[in-house]
């Protein structure tokens, strides 16, 4: 087993680094509106999960691939990939903003107790998943092949797959510009000032209503970005994805340390690679259970997170 | 004067790199009524929040009738016999005034939570006591005809007196009163002298933060003075008003009203 | 605004000793009779009107009575609630079917097993955040489901088959199909464990955990132990769930992980916030309604999960306190002296 394990080693390597990359984005999802507004938003799961559809419905209804046509190849490929990626970024962030006018807004502005958003994203997050099960009659969907996953060659003795290859790169650069969104343009900077105080920004007249839109936008759309990955990565999707990726992607901010931007990277990264090599040994029907260890373990020891700098105690 | 009551040595609290607190010590006497007060900012609440163990000072210790309060649990601190109010209110709205000063008095009670399910004598006899108790305070503080009304619909000025009543509840020795008379008149101002020095005179010790000076002034044995986290000044009433350095933190800050 | 709850609690207020005891026996033979009024305008054309009482209505209404004590009493947010729901009918079905225990045995059994999990789960988890606290509970509901499912020495996936009914009491049998005697029975537990809550709601407990859901800081500095009361809350919402569970067991005699997926824990919280998070009435009147609709009605019933999924987030944006909310009503003022 273990010898067999440092076999394969690299390629497992390579395997865990794209499906962290695929929980680094949806972390941030988590971690940009937790920065914001200090809540849990349950619902991005399914943010998630309609990412991931569209990329389907681009492959299928708007291409018109079925499990019987040819992959596509060269720059056909990359347009359709490329307008995949765009869609199901757009699906995530619209549906992202319209989450956050329907279940939060009223409920923020009404200063409500710390249960009320809880529960409203909970719900919200039922909503959008039993819809989509009723609509794809509670079964898998699967995407029709428009790459083939051929080999790039090896690289330190790992298997460089297309798909991870392309998930790796991709998702660097997506974090690459996110990172300078956040450094650099106005909006990004807004939401950082109300990430490290909220009513100092709100003096120095930044509209709390369109930072939050704002954040929930960019974090949706990292989120549906994500989507996309899954799909490449695993050909398939249904309607109750959203709560396994959901929670590890949590799982994955948390260990960064929760409203913090890198730790989603550094924490994704090492969830994935985690997991992967986890699910080697154990087989991959304990997965949820080794990430949910990972989490409560991380909470109870070191709940800033194990790469996240210290947030400041709570005011009494 | 008697003995010593609370006593902070040398305590240094620090968030990240704002130093709230700088290397202050003062210590309290019993039946003692010690103000402090500082320009907004200058670390008083801080000094509420490291002796109620809300933080855990940096360095320094911080003892109470001799004992050190360091690592000690929030509510074992408040049962050994010290209870606070907040700057900011922080009753619990959805009970009644009567009822916020009862769980304060459940500090001391026996009976726990199986007793109370069987409805076991101990149970019942102290439950009588501590309504009767609860309402004692209310009356003493002055607010006896609101017991029945929810928290979170009194008048401002009385919300402020039953923070008073529930602190008192848990039966402390040391009282620490944060800004209680924040946004009084000065009619209820000088009320609110009255019922502090009542309380001292029930046998408490009260160590009290106000920015209204002729309050501090006349209620106080004591003042302490601190500015940007350090104690500038620990002194009778009269003379800390002609200290130069106190004059010079007041001049530089001016005097806010809330 | 005209509210159901305070004009309730104004005639129970006003009546006498005799008066209280003819309202609440009163409310019980109504209860009790429930099993009786199959053939009326409660008909249920989906399932069998007298099962639908014993589940889901009964144990909806005892889970959500256990989900309350730690929801609305304490503030604490658990969503992994149906683990004690499987742990109690996991031992139920165990025990029934590997060892000659009954099920009146075994319930003491079941109960102590949840409230043994709650406690474990319950020391770290209560330490944070109540936000993580959501999250920990849902990973914790799951990881049981999962259990469950991967170990073959309690059924795996087929689950436990053949769980014994309880054994004959007064001559009474406890036959699959006598709906009528499990209702019964589940009454008494649900009465129970009603005057279990409400005696400690009014003593000690009940103002600490009050104080804990308002501001569990301030309860803290005023000398609350707050972490031991958020342990005992969720070790006696633990209780009631596990109760639940070998209830559950000992009535379908039949059980497997599908039983209890995430969306248990979702209905039971329908419940709670529907009728009204901290008042037993409004959590039994939310317990009733959305156990009894789906079967009732048919829409509800294919779209069942979609429609609580909607009942969370309207009750939260429009009426967060729910149908029977709790007690917000003052006595009036003495008319004498007033600042
Ligand atoms: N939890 C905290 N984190 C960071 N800084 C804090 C914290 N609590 C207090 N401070 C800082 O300590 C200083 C003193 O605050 P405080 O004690 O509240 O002043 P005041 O004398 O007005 O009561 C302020 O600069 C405040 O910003
Ligand atoms: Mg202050």
């Amino acid at each position: 087993m273990l010898n067999n394990f440092l076999d394969q080693f690299a390629t497992l390597t390579v395997g865990g680094l794209s499906l962290g990359f695929i929980y680094v984005l949806i972390a941030l999802g988590y971690t940009m509106v937790y920065g914001v507004l200090r809540m849990i938003n349950f619902a991005n799961s399914e943010v998630f999960m309609y990412g991931t559809f569209a990329t389907i419905i681009v492959i299928r209804d708007l291409f018109g691939f079925t499990q019987q046509s040819e992959p596509a190849t060269g720059f056909r490929l990359f347009y359709i990939l490329f307008l995949c990626l765009v869609a199901s970024m757009l699906m995530s962030g619209i549906l992202s903003i319209l989450l956050e006018l329907v279940a939060y807004r009223r409920l923020r502005n009404r200063g409500s107790n710390k249960l009320a958003p809880l529960i409203s994203a909970i719900g919200m997050s039922i909503v959008l998943a039993e819809f989509m099960r009723i609509l794809t009659d509670s079964r898998y969907v699967g995407s029709p092949r428009v790459m083939e996953k051929k080999s790039l060659g090896t690289f330190f003795g790992a298997e460089l797959r297309l798909d991870n290859t392309i998930i790796i790169v991709a998702g660097l650069l997506l974090f690459i510009s996110l990172s300078q969104f956040v450094q650099r343009t106005r909006l990004g900077k807004a939401i950082r000032a109300v990430s490290m105080n909220e009513d100092a920004a709100k003096l120095m007249g930044v509209n709390l209503n369109f930072v939050v839109s704002g954040t929930f936008l960019v974090g949706g759309l990292m989120t549906g970005a994500a989507g996309f990955f899954y799909v490449l990565k695993y050909e398939n999707t249904s309607f109750n994805i959203g709560f396994e990726l959901g929670i590890a992607a949590f799982t994955a901010a948390i260990l960064g340390g929760i409203g913090n931007i890198k730790g989603a990277f550094y924490g994704g990264i090492v969830l994935g690679l985690l997991e992967t090599y986890a699910s080697f040994f154990l087989g991959t029907q304990w997965k949820a259970v080794t990430v949910f260890i990972v989490l409560v373990v991380v909470l109870y020891f070191r709940p800033n997170g194990v790469f996240g700098e210290a947030i400041t105690q709570t005011r009494a | 004067m008697s003995e010593t009551i609370l006593k902070l040595q040398n305590v240094t609290m620090k968030f990240g790199g704002v130093v709230a607190l700088n290397d202050v010590s003062f210590e309290i006497k019993k039946q003692e009524i010690l103000g402090l007060i500082g320009p907004n900012g200058a670390g008083k609440t801080t000094v509420f929040n490291v002796i109620t163990g809300v933080y855990q000072v940096t360095e320094g210790d911080i003892t109470f009738e001799g004992k050190s309060v360091k690592g000690k649990k929030r509510y074992k601190i408040t049962r050994g016999g010290i209870a606070r109010t907040f700057q900011n209110i922080r009753l619990w709205g959805d009970m009644t005034a009567l009822e916020n000063v009862i769980t304060a008095t459940d500090t001391h009670k026996k009976s726990g939570l199986l007793s109370g399910l069987f409805g076991m004598p101990v149970s019942r006899r102290e439950e009588r006591r501590d309504k009767a108790r609860a309402q004692e305070l209310l009356d003493f503080i002055g607010i006896g005809e609101y017991a029945d009304r929810l928290a979170k619909n009194l008048p401002y000025g009385v919300q402020r007196r039953l923070e008073i009543a529930r602190a008192l509840g848990t039966e402390p020795k040391l009282l620490l009163l944060d800004e209680p008379a924040a946004g009084f008149n000065p009619a209820e101002k000088v009320e609110l002298a009255q019922t502090i020095r009542k309380i001292r005179d029930a046998g408490y010790t009260v160590l009290l933060i106000e920015h209204d000076m002729s309050l501090v002034m006349g209620v106080s044995d004591r003042v302490v003075v601190v500015d940007f986290g350090q104690k500038i000044a620990d002194d009778l009433p009269t003379k800390v008003q002609n200290d130069k350095r106190v004059i010079e933190a007041y001049l530089g800050v001016p005097e806010d009203a809330s | 605004m005209f509210n159901l709850r305070d004009w309730g609690a104004g005639i129970w207020e006003r009546s006498g000793r005799p008066v209280r005891v003819l309202i609440a026996l009163g409310a019980i033979a109504i209860a009790a009779s429930l099993p009786l009024l199959g053939g009326t305008f409660l008909k249920t054309p989906i399932a069998d009107y007298g099962s639908v009482l014993v589940f889901p209505v009964a144990i909806f209404v005892i889970m959500a009575l256990g989900l309350n004590i730690v929801i609305g009493k304490s503030g604490l947010l658990d969503l992994g609630y149906v683990a004690f729901f499987a742990i109690g009918a996991y031992t139920m079905g165990i025990l029934g079917t590997k060892t000659g225990l009954n099920s009146w045995e075994i319930l003491p059994i079941g109960i102590a097993m949840a409230m043994f999990a709650g406690l474990i789960l319950g020391v770290p988890a209560l330490r944070l955040r109540g936000d993580y606290l959501a999250i920990i509970t849902l990973g914790f509901g799951e990881i049981v489901r999962i259990t469950a499912l991967n170990l073959n020495s309690i059924g795996g996936a087929n689950g436990i088959v053949g769980i014994p009914t309880p054994p004959t009491i007064f001559g009474l049998e406890y036959t699959f199909d006598n709906h009528r005697l499990y209702f019964w029975t589940f009454l008494i537990i649900i009465l129970l464990t009603i005057w279990m809550i409400r005696r400690l709601s009014v003593r000690r407990a009940g103002r600490a955990w009050e104080s804990i859901r308002q501001d569990e800081d301030a309860a803290e500095l005023m000398g609350v132990p707050t972490f031991k009361y958020k342990i005992w809350a969720f070790v006696l919402g633990a209780s009631v769930g596990g109760a639940a569970g070998v209830l559950y067991a000992s009535k379908t005699l039949f059980i497997s992980p599908d039983n209890f997926t995430l969306q248990v824990s979702i209905l039971i919280l329908a419940c709670v916030v529907f009728g009204g998070m901290g008042n037993i009435w409004g959590v039994i009147l939310g317990a009733v309604i959305l156990g009894y609709l789906p079967d009732r009605i048919r829409f509800i019933s294919d779209a069942r999960l979609l429609v609580f999924g909607a009942v969370l987030v309207l009750m939260m944006n429009l009426r967060p306190d729910g149908l029977l909310p709790r007690k917000k009503r003052e006595k009036a003022l003495p008319e004498k002296g007033q600042s």
